[in-house]
């Protein structure tokens, strides 16, 4: 089954290499290059999947999800961009993406990564799972230990997506099925988005001082 | 009108009697044009220094005298003493005939005769230094002697006079310090496009030239392309812990010299940071090794590696997705393995493991307690 994608990225090159990459395995019904184009676009097109720059010149790839996300529930929006700046990264997946990749993403991984977020799971590239880790890094006792806490078996699974294992060969090594897996992190990524954390933002405040 | 302020490190305006747009001489409109405000204003301020004993006539003359028409050639200095002088006369007697006693006539000549000093040199010299002195001696005068002990004097008169200053020189002053903003403003933003052009002329530029030169070398173009892109996220994104002299910035470095001497990209991921002491140094260097061994061997076109500094102990585990080998069957020669890796990391106090099945691809664990 093709999944139905809208495209929202301000560099044409890149459109292009993605669309030529994507081509057969995904239908791109749609394409724009800023938040103001992209909004109404995905209000009229109501694809499965947003793939959205982190960055646009008149916002971010989190002003489109705020604005969309609300009346458009059924769309699943996965970031995609050059940054690795991690308030960035972080603050997209707050805003409601769904995971985050890197653009030099094999075109294979890619194709994988729309067809894992159009099924409504977390795509965590290995730097993701970097940021996340850290961000709930073990510190003071949370207030609220049910969202606030990594339990051990995330954390190991994090690890595993940081080291570079992909969710078949972390569900080999943990002994569990694949839809375990992507289970923890998606609960993860809940974690990470209704988390109100202090020390999630004072994480993303020190990064960008310091 | 910014012509007026280009001058002199205090950007007070030049003035010159205006020849469009004057009543009578000029001079009026010529001071408003240098103040930046509106003429009437000026004309009013003479208006009302004229009924002050007629100073304004008195001073009208000498300004009329001391300043040149337009953008003709300053006046001879015979001309313009005399025109000065008149001026400060005039006004010390005009505002004598006010009914200023003394006590308000010379703190305003001293505060007069500080100005001009400071306004007759361009640079930050002595005669500037002097003048302001002047200014604050005549300022402290006149509230000693007005508003100290047995301060006597009916000041009416004198603030229409003050009034009708600040008219003039309120507008100018604020204007002056909006100027002296967007100046600063501008000046910020040039240097940061200068230093922004450079960086671009000193690598990605030559990265671009190299880029065209090797066309021919996939795999030599896809390594410049990640040198730049690592530089110029390094100072895009500048990352706390790069900067410092810990591990974080250590093994960056590492994983960089990999990719560079290799051409396989490492995918580098790391959280938290320690400083760096002989045994995280032995440490980095293990996990040097490691990279460059799954470069060298592997085969596979990217390399993972994930630095965790957790509280108990460091870890860092290099993986590929390349070749592998059996470890059983391991031969003794590759002396990466067993010196560079295994026996530096026990000497550290640490551990290092190797995953690896033929197919496979290869893990390489390395872990060292943290010291206290």
């Amino acid at each position: 089954m093709r999944r139905r994608v809208v495209l929202v990225d301000d560099h044409d090159l890149f459109r292009a290499g993605v669309r030529s990459e994507l081509g057969e395995s995904v239908e791109i019904v749609g394409e724009a290059r800023s938040v103001a184009e992209a909004v109404p676009l995905i209000r009229e097109l109501d694809p499965e999947v947003v793939l959205l720059d982190v960055h646009l010149p008149d916002g971010g790839g989190a002003a489109v999800i705020a604005q969309v996300a609300l009346e458009r529930p059924g769309v699943r929006f996965l970031a995609l961009s050059v940054s690795d700046a991690a308030e960035d990264v972080i603050g997209v997946i707050r805003a409601g993406a769904r995971g985050y990749v890197t653009k030099s993403i094999s075109g294979p991984e890619l194709v994988d990564a729309v067809r894992r977020t159009a099924d409504g799971d977390a795509v965590f590239s290995p730097r993701l799972a970097g940021f996340v880790l850290d961000a709930f890094r073990s510190g003071e006792a949370a207030v609220d230990p049910e969202l606030d806490v990594l339990t051990a078996r995330e954390r190991e699974v994090l690890q595993l997506i940081a080291r570079g294992y992909r969710y078949k060969e972390i569900a080999a090594r943990l002994h569990l099925s694949v839809k375990t897996v992507e289970s923890h992190v998606s609960a993860v990524l809940r974690k990470l988005q209704l988390s109100n954390r202090n020390e999630l933002t004072r994480w993303a405040a020190q990064r960008r001082l310091i | 009108m910014s012509t007026a302020f280009s001058k002199g490190p205090l950007s007070l305006p030049r003035f010159a009697r205006e020849e469009r747009g004057r009543a009578l001489g000029g001079v009026c409109s010529g001071i408003a044009a240098g103040l930046g405000v509106d003429p009437t204003l000026v004309r009013l301020t003479f208006a009302l220094l004229a009924l002050a004993g007629g100073a304004g006539f008195v001073a009208y003359a000498g300004a009329w005298l001391l300043l040149p028409l337009g953008s003709e050639p300053p006046h001879s200095s015979k001309r313009r003493l005399t025109g000065a002088v008149l001026l400060a006369l005039t006004a010390v007697l005009g505002l004598r005939g006010l009914g200023l006693s003394d006590s308000v006539v010379w703190p305003a000549a001293l505060c007069a005769g500080g100005l001009l000093l400071a306004r007759s040199s361009d640079t930050r010299g002595a005669r500037t230094t002097v003048g302001i002195i002047l200014i604050g001696l005549g300022v402290i005068l006149f509230v000693d002697r007005n508003f100290g002990e047995g301060a006597n004097a009916t000041l009416l008169e004198p603030s229409g006079v003050v009034i009708a200053l600040l008219l003039v020189l309120g507008p100018w002053s604020w204007r002056l310090a909006g100027e002296r903003d967007a100046e600063r403003t501008v000046r910020i933003r040039a240097e940061e496009r200068s230093e922004m052009a450079a960086r671009v002329h000193d690598s990605v530029l030559q990265t671009l030239a190299l880029v065209q030169r090797e066309a021919g070398d996939p795999r030599r173009v896809a390594a410049l392309a990640r040198r730049q892109e690592r530089e110029l996220r390094a100072w895009l994104y500048p990352d706390p812990h790069a900067e410092g002299a810990g591990l974080a910035s250590a093994i960056d470095a590492a994983a960089a010299e990999v990719e560079e001497l290799h051409g396989v990209p490492v995918e580098l991921v790391r959280t938290g940071d320690v400083p760096l002491d002989e045994r995280v140094e032995a440490l980095v260097l293990a996990a040097r090794e490691a990279m460059a061994n799954a470069a060298r061997h592997s085969g596979a076109d990217e390399i993972s590696a994930f630095v965790d500094v957790g509280d108990q102990e460091i870890s860092i585990y290099v993986r590929d997705r390349g070749s592998g080998f059996d470890p059983a069957v391991l031969v003794d020669g590759k002396h990466g393995i067993a010196e560079s890796i295994r026996g530096r990391m026990a000497r550290a106090g640490g551990a290092a493991d190797l995953t690896s099945s033929p197919g496979g691809g290869t893990e390489v664990e390395l872990r060292l307690p943290r010291s206290t």
